[in-house]
């Protein structure tokens, strides 16, 4: 089976980095929110917790806002990082895959339209912006409501108030957004369920890399053909900065190839 | 003349002597007579009820006594002849100890046991119940019933007695002997009951002269505390009370009254993690309260929402509570330049746990409870926050589901096995 480099090792630590510090920016900020839930019993039966869950916070958004100028950095200044900015911009295109995928999936395209998408489709656009947009909030109220004393020698108290407002409300969406739809793209969409490993393994297959980025499928394979012409060999590297291109992937192999293995049989799986 | 003078002299003094000697009051009386009998030990007689009453005296103990030196008939006054010796016959009427204790007997008849008494209790304490009968010590000798490290055993042989107490309907619950043991009062052994009650002036609840009618209580406490008595008197709560606002709190109602812990002990209602979830709410969040007296619910609610409050219920100890900003004894009006929440003193107030607080903290309204139909703006603001951002999260996740919905719908549709 073939497979396409999706991520490079870098950009799935940075996203395994995100993927923690998220969540415990959820636990800990909705804990604050909702002191009797069962869930916050670890932070309110000991002492000192809720000055723990405040320092956590703290530590993870600190960690998040690192990491985004991190990765800021990463895309004006590395090879892989300003493609991924090339590839990331949202178009007329994107709007249009948006709009023909619901009328295909609501069968007002009959037959299904197919559609071919680029190296990041709709999905992942809109996530990327989401992304942006929520940090930004998030960090800003964020930094209010941390250096109150600071922020209110020069703000009236009512932005405080606000700000508090924004940034619980934000914090819903943000974490309904990531349920909803980013757990959707990479977990329950049945041409990927149970998982979309590209996370951890940096690769997706031919197949997944058919149904949702076509349209970067058929330049790669161009290229491949232009590359194999040019020197004789099938160089196989399907972007000129990955070091050692489609095929083999993370030290995470073994743990992965049994999970690799029973998610195919999931796909495969014609019943009983 | 002088023979007769000399006579007149000598009878006068005789009878004088010989009367004195019959009515007896000396030091060192002759009891011989009563002990013939009452020093039997065996000697008993039944009451009403048809109890026992022992009627044996130890003369060694009443020797011994502070009343030692009398005679048995200078307090059994009724006894005035032979009869009683000679036919044993039931003597009717009670000792009056207020023939020699003039004061204390006028005192005693005020208090709430004389009244039960005269009501018809006879249960209730007479004299003899709290001091003894022919063994009664000086109040300063330790072997005296009402010594101050005996009070509360003779208090509680009534008060503490759970038949007694149901008997007599003193009240339901742990007794206060039970409560006072556990008590910071009961565990200083410098407090008795009749530290707050009074003694011989112990009075009815509803007497207005009692120290512990509801108006007095300040007082009788301010007895041992007097800075935090004058403090609580001239503070909302004490200035309420003393005009007979049965609905504001005095002492008892924050501390408790015979059970009175320490602010450290977690069943204390003044404990810091009680203030703010019982003791403050349950007149503040109370709406009859809040409609007598004009103030507003929502304090406490909009204090659950902010986050001092949700720290606070989650077990924070440092977060602030009612009484970090509003005080404890010296509670005032935000109108009152001496309250802790004057608008001028509201700066060092939030400053004690924020360094640095500006004046913009002490700005608006502190209470917030956000809504777009309030008239603070900073209220305004967050209510439209919400709004906006509830339709934005109606509108932005409900599409998301539902564009996800259909397309997992086709793509089940589509995987079907053919």
């Amino acid at each position: 089976m073939k497979k396409y480099p999706r991520m490079t090792l870098n950009e799935r630590v940075q996203h395994l980095n995100l993927f923690i510090n998220f969540t415990v920016l959820v636990i800990t900020g909705f804990a604050l929110k909702y002191p009797q839930a069962f869930w916050v019993s670890p932070f309110t039966e000991v002492p000192l917790g809720m000055t723990f869950r405040g320092l956590l916070h703290r530590l993870s958004g600190v960690a998040v806002l690192t990491l985004g100028g991190y990765h800021v950095l990463y895309l004006l200044f590395t090879d892989q990082g300003r493609r991924i900015l090339r590839d990331m911009i949202p178009g007329i295109r994107d709007a249009r895959d948006l709009w023909e995928t619901l009328k295909n999936n609501l069968f007002i395209n009959r037959p299904a339209k197919e559609l071919k998408m680029g190296r990041f489709n709709f999905r992942e656009k809109f996530e990327y912006l989401g992304l942006i947009w929520g940090t930004i909030v998030m960090a800003v109220t964020g930094f209010i409501l941390w250096f109150k004393e600071p922020w209110l020698t020069n703000f009236p108290a009512w932005t405080y108030d606000v700000a508090r407002a924004i940034h619980f409300y934000e914090a819903i969406l943000a974490t309904l957004t990531i349920i909803v739809w980013h757990f959707y793209s990479v977990v329950f969409d049945p041409e990927v369920y149970p998982m979309n490993w590209s996370w951890i393994t940096g690769e997706m297959t031919e197949h997944e890399m058919e149904l949702e980025h076509g349209l970067e499928l058929e330049r790669l394979k161009a290229r491949e053909k232009e590359k194999a012409g040019e020197t004789g060999a099938d160089t196989g590297k399907a972007y000129p900065f990955y070091g050692k291109g489609g095929g083999k992937g993370s030290s995470a192999r073994s743990i992965y190839s049994i999970i690799q293995d029973f998610n195919r049989d999931i796909k495969n799986w014609k019943g009983m | 003349m002088r023979d007769f003078k000399e006579w007149a002299v000598f009878s006068g003094i005789l009878s004088i002597a010989l009367i004195l000697s019959m009515a007896g009051g000396v030091w060192g009386a002759d009891n011989s007579l009563c002990m013939g009998c009452h020093q039997d030990e065996a000697l008993t007689r039944q009451d009403a009820q048809g109890a026992k009453i022992l009627l044996y005296v130890s003369e060694a103990e009443f020797k011994k006594s502070v009343h030692g030196g009398l005679s048995c008939t200078d307090c059994h006054a009724q006894i005035k002849d032979e009869a009683h010796a000679a036919g044993g016959q039931k003597v009717r009427d009670r000792v009056e100890c207020g023939t020699c204790h003039q004061n204390e007997a006028k005192e005693y008849r005020q208090s709430l046991h004389a009244k039960a008494i005269m009501k018809g209790t006879d249960a209730a304490a007479h004299c003899y119940d709290c001091h003894g009968t022919h063994a009664i010590y000086p109040v300063k000798d330790e072997k005296s019933m009402v010594h101050g490290a005996n009070i509360e055993k003779t208090c509680n042989r009534c008060h503490s007695d759970t038949r007694f107490v149901k008997d007599h309907a003193l009240g339901a619950g742990p007794t206060p002997g039970e409560l006072f043991e556990l008590s910071i009062h009961g565990q200083t052994g410098e407090v008795t009951c009749a530290s707050c009650h009074g003694s011989h002036d112990l009075r009815s609840l509803i007497d207005p002269q009692s120290s512990i009618f509801r108006s007095n209580v300040t007082q009788t406490c301010g007895v041992c505390h007097p800075e935090i008595a004058k403090e609580f008197e001239e503070s909302i709560h004490g200035v309420l009370a003393a005009r007979g606002r049965s609905e504001s709190p005095t002492c008892t109602t924050c501390h408790g009254i015979h059970g009175i812990k320490t602010k450290v002990a977690p069943e204390s209602p003044v404990n810091e993690r009680r203030i703010a979830m019982t003791t403050c709410p349950q007149c503040h969040a109370a709406e009859r309260i809040s409609e007598t007296y004009g103030i507003t619910t929502g304090q406490v609610k909009s204090y659950y929402d902010s986050f001092h409050g949700l720290s606070y219920q989650g077990g924070d100890t440092y977060s602030a509570n009612c009484a970090s900003c509003h005080g404890v004894h010296n509670i005032r009006p935000s109108s009152d330049p001496k309250s802790t929440i004057y608008k001028d003193n509201l700066q060092k107030t939030c400053g004690h746990c924020h360094p640095g607080a500006s004046a913009n903290f002490a700005k608006g309204k502190m209470h917030i409870a956000a809504s777009i139909h309030a008239e603070e703006f900073g209220e305004k603001v967050a209510g439209w926050v919400r709004v906006v951002y509830i339709l934005l999260i109606i509108v932005v996740i409900g599409g998301m589901v539902f564009f996800n919905f259909t397309d997992w719908l086709r793509k089940t549709i589509d995987k079907r096995p053919r």
